[in-house]
């Protein structure tokens, strides 16, 4: 098609006569489409590629849930200990009113005992917040692991689009550009033979999805 | 032993932060750290550990590759290896526990999961 003709064309497309003419042209684009994909052997690359995407999807829901799960622990956490080290801080300004008042007494009437054992459970219930505080960051290393596959993915798309653009470019275009150096052999998801974080367990049957499943596997082994 | 030596490999600098935190809290302060299998076996023939902590899906040498070094290492092989991984498939377990490892945690884990595995395979290697 010369660009003065498909002008001409766009042009008409815009009163009702023209648009059996717009559909045939699209038809056609079409079946060139369809037949230059299945000429180059290309349509089922990307194909199985397309399969992927749905998998994508759902590791980057799976990124969105782990995230917001780990915000969540962490601010819930926070909060309880700031709940605690508020009435810690009341029961000490408590504490120093009843010494300046009668310390003799504070001892006796056991006070000073009382405060000083609510003392060491909330340091240990402090400490347990922040242990736990710690462990929602293990998100980085869950989340990190299912990115780095999202983005192999979308190379490996990049890259196929890539080379179908430089096996339909004109001969006068392609004498000038050389395929990517991944083009040749491009990168498959299938490459990399661990599989990550569990993203879906209810999609598969060969995972665990609890460490009393692993103790109960490695038992039944013999370990 | 009194002190064990760990040495945590994982190739997220969060993950060995953590891991390293917790072996603290639970007693075990003396650690070090390598992001993958070929530092960590460095470090591991350039000095003594007595436990090693492993991730598997790492770069460069992942942890069954890892383990499979130290256990082919007339100087290494009596170490026990404890893999945390992320991976869940049965089949990565069962080859975990048939190359040596020690014993096989799924990420994400409990501060209690972690100290309870330590605890038991130092025993069993007559190391607490």
């Amino acid at each position: 098609m010369e660009p003065s003709a498909s002008a001409h064309n766009a042009g008409d497309a815009a009163s009702p006569d023209a648009a059996p003419d717009v559909h045939h042209k699209i038809g056609q684009l079409t079946r060139q489409l369809h037949d230059a994909l299945q000429e180059l052997g290309l349509a089922e690359k990307l194909q199985g590629t397309a399969g992927e995407l749905p998998d994508a999807k759902s590791r980057l829901s799976y990124i969105a849930r782990l995230t917001g799960e780990a915000a969540e622990k962490v601010l819930n956490r926070v909060d309880q200990a700031k709940t605690q080290h508020d009435h810690i801080g009341a029961q000490t300004r408590h504490m120093i009113a009843l010494l300046v008042a009668d310390p003799v007494a504070a001892v006796a009437k056991g006070h000073i005992m009382n405060f000083l054992t609510d003392l060491e459970k909330a340091n240990s219930e402090v400490d347990q917040h922040l242990t736990e505080i710690m462990m929602a960051q293990d998100f980085h290393d869950l989340t990190g692991q299912v990115i780095a596959r999202v983005v192999n993915l979308a190379t490996v798309i990049e890259d196929q689009l890539v080379e179908l653009l430089i096996q339909t470019a004109p001969p006068e275009l392609q004498s000038r550009v050389s395929p990517p150096a991944s083009a040749a052999a491009p990168l498959s998801v299938d490459d990399v033979v661990l599989s990550g974080p569990v993203v879906d367990a209810s999609q598969s049957t060969d995972v665990v999805t609890s460490q009393s499943q692993v103790d109960d596997l490695l038992a039944s082994l013999g370990f | 032993m009194a002190n064990p030596r760990f040495l945590v490999v994982d190739d997220f600098s969060t993950m060995r932060r953590i891991v390293r935190n917790l072996l603290k809290e639970s007693g075990f302060a003396d650690a070090d750290e390598a992001e993958d299998g070929v530092v960590a076996l460095q470090k591991l023939r350039a000095s003594n550990f007595d436990f090693v902590v492993s991730d598997i899906n790492m770069p460069n040498m992942n942890g069954f590759q890892l383990l499979a070094e130290i256990k082919k290492d007339e100087k290494l092989k009596h170490i026990p290896v404890l893999m945390v991984t992320a991976e869940a498939r049965k089949e990565d377990i069962v080859l975990a526990a048939q190359q040596g490892a020690a014993g096989y945690i799924v990420k994400p884990f409990t501060k209690a999961t972690l100290e309870d595995k330590v605890i038991h395979i130092l025993k069993k290697a007559g190391l607490a």
